[in-house]
């Protein structure tokens, strides 16, 4: 029964989006501030999670919802939830900007004055709110190898040659050993969920 | 290294561009690689969702909408094309105070991921009917059927296109409409190619006229019946005779 509702809230949520971006693509206004006021949190967390810089949060968040706003990103709801979408673009987005950052030599690595993080907020994203304890405990699972790993891949958007060398790994083998973390992670995540999103 | 070894650092945007141009051309072509991309995408779908929640700053909403509503504005007064030279000489201007998006390139650069996106099968099979369809152009006494339409995408410009192929009394046409295009210079044209495997075929020549707009129809009749297309691009030719792409593809998308 719990199950049931989830899936039947996630339709529900991912309804609103679509409405909220086909509203938006015909250039209302309050459908982009809609969705900006859904994903503004996530968004904005998930950034500093990439690149431990505040202040390039808000450049990122601007540079996604110029892309939205200008249809320069198109979402396809054939493809997939919009929430995957939206994030998809911020984290290619993110790479993009820190990458030309680090180009210009201005280091990112250090760690600037972070915000405080939140205990035990209550997020106004549903989805991120039932998820993320089950993918926390699911990237804790993983062996301190196979976190590292995705760390690199995912949260740092390194490269290939990067990621061989932290890891000690050959660079031929780095593609199967994420595949296999990854696989790993997404078993524990659809245990975790009774396997009914996944299917 | 073999183009199947770069899928890695394709996802995350760690190519070249002319590293990228190459695998994405080959990837057109090989399976493997697209079910592998897609694959990334589907297993690291979750990990943005384990993010700890930061708040963000006071009157980030403010700025960020004002900003993003500004863009809108402009580019509409703007109402031309604006060339990616003259983005370029925009991006060489001092900062302003506020965080303002600082590299017109970068926007480029994150349009690789919608690229990525369309190479993942965003293709629209039309059967008709569709308001979509309702935009090409009307062919006279005639029921034409669109076979299939894509959009094509390119990272380093802003022109779109979008290509059906239509079926029309036992012909196969092909049809291409493409907006916000470069100004050509002398002798250069826009060539269409559908390429099969990584062979080329020319597919229709234009011109983009004053508003950046060109369009194409063309007759398959020519082409190899049995040709199982594989892609559909446009590049900027020095003239109306190329036999193989030697300009840039600017434009692109698996069929």
């Amino acid at each position: 029964m719990m199950a049931l509702a989830t899936v039947e809230k996630g339709c529900v949520m991912s309804n609103r989006d679509l409405e909220h971006y086909q509203k938006m693509i015909d250039g209302d206004k309050e459908s982009l501030e809609a969705i900006y006021d859904k994903y503004e949190k996530l968004l904005y967390s998930f950034v500093i999670k990439l690149s431990s810089d505040p202040s390039l949060a808000e450049e990122v968040l601007q540079e996604v919802f110029i892309k939205l706003w200008t249809h320069k990103a198109k979402y396809d709801e054939t493809k997939g939830k919009f929430s995957s979408w939206i994030v998809t673009i911020t984290r290619y987005t993110a790479i993009d900007i820190i990458r030309a950052k680090k180009n210009e030599s201005v280091s990112l690595e250090e760690e600037t004055d972070m915000p405080e993080q939140q205990g035990d907020s209550v997020e106004d994203l549903v989805e991120w709110k039932e998820k993320s304890s089950e993918v926390r405990k699911a990237i804790d699972q993983l062996s301190d190898d196979q976190q590292k790993i995705v760390h690199l891949f995912y949260f740092q958007g390194c490269s290939q040659s990067k990621i061989a060398e932290e890891c000690d790994l050959p660079l031929g083998t780095v593609k199967g050993r994420l595949r296999l973390a990854l696989k790993h992670l997404k078993k524990h995540i659809s245990t975790a969920e009774g396997g009914i999103r996944d299917a | 290294m073999r183009e199947c070894e770069k899928v890695l650092d394709y996802f995350n945007h760690e190519l070249t561009e002319k590293e990228r141009e190459e695998f994405e051309r080959h990837l057109a072509s090989c399976d493997e690689c697209r079910e592998e991309i897609e694959e990334l995408q589907l297993l690291t779908e979750d990990l943005p969702f384990s993010t700890e929640p930061v708040d963000p700053p006071e009157g980030m909403k403010d700025r960020v909408l004002g900003a993003v509503f500004a863009e809108k504005e402009s580019d509409s007064q703007e109402n031309n094309v604006v060339s990616f030279e003259e983005r370029r000489k925009e991006e060489t201007e001092p900062k302003e105070p506020q965080p303002k998006r600082n590299n017109q390139r970068w926007v480029m650069r994150g349009l690789a991921a919608a690229l990525t996106l369309s190479l993942l099968g965003n293709i629209l099979v039309l059967t008709g009917g569709d308001e979509e369809v309702a935009n090409e152009p009307p062919a006279v006494d005639s029921t034409d059927i669109v076979n299939q339409r894509v959009q094509l995408q390119g990272e380093a410009t802003d022109a779109s296109a979008i290509a059906a192929m239509i079926r029309q009394n036992d012909k196969n046409l092909l049809t291409l409409q493409a907006e916000q295009l470069d100004q050509l210079q002398g002798d250069e044209v826009y060539q269409v190619w559908l390429l099969e495997g990584d062979k080329p075929y020319r597919a229709g020549t234009f011109v983009a006229n004053e508003n950046g707009e060109g369009a194409v129809a063309y007759s398959m009749d020519d082409l190899p019946a049995d040709a199982d297309w594989d892609a559909v691009a446009i590049s900027k030719e020095p003239d109306a005779t190329s036999e193989t792409p030697q300009g840039d593809v600017i434009l692109s998308s698996s069929l």
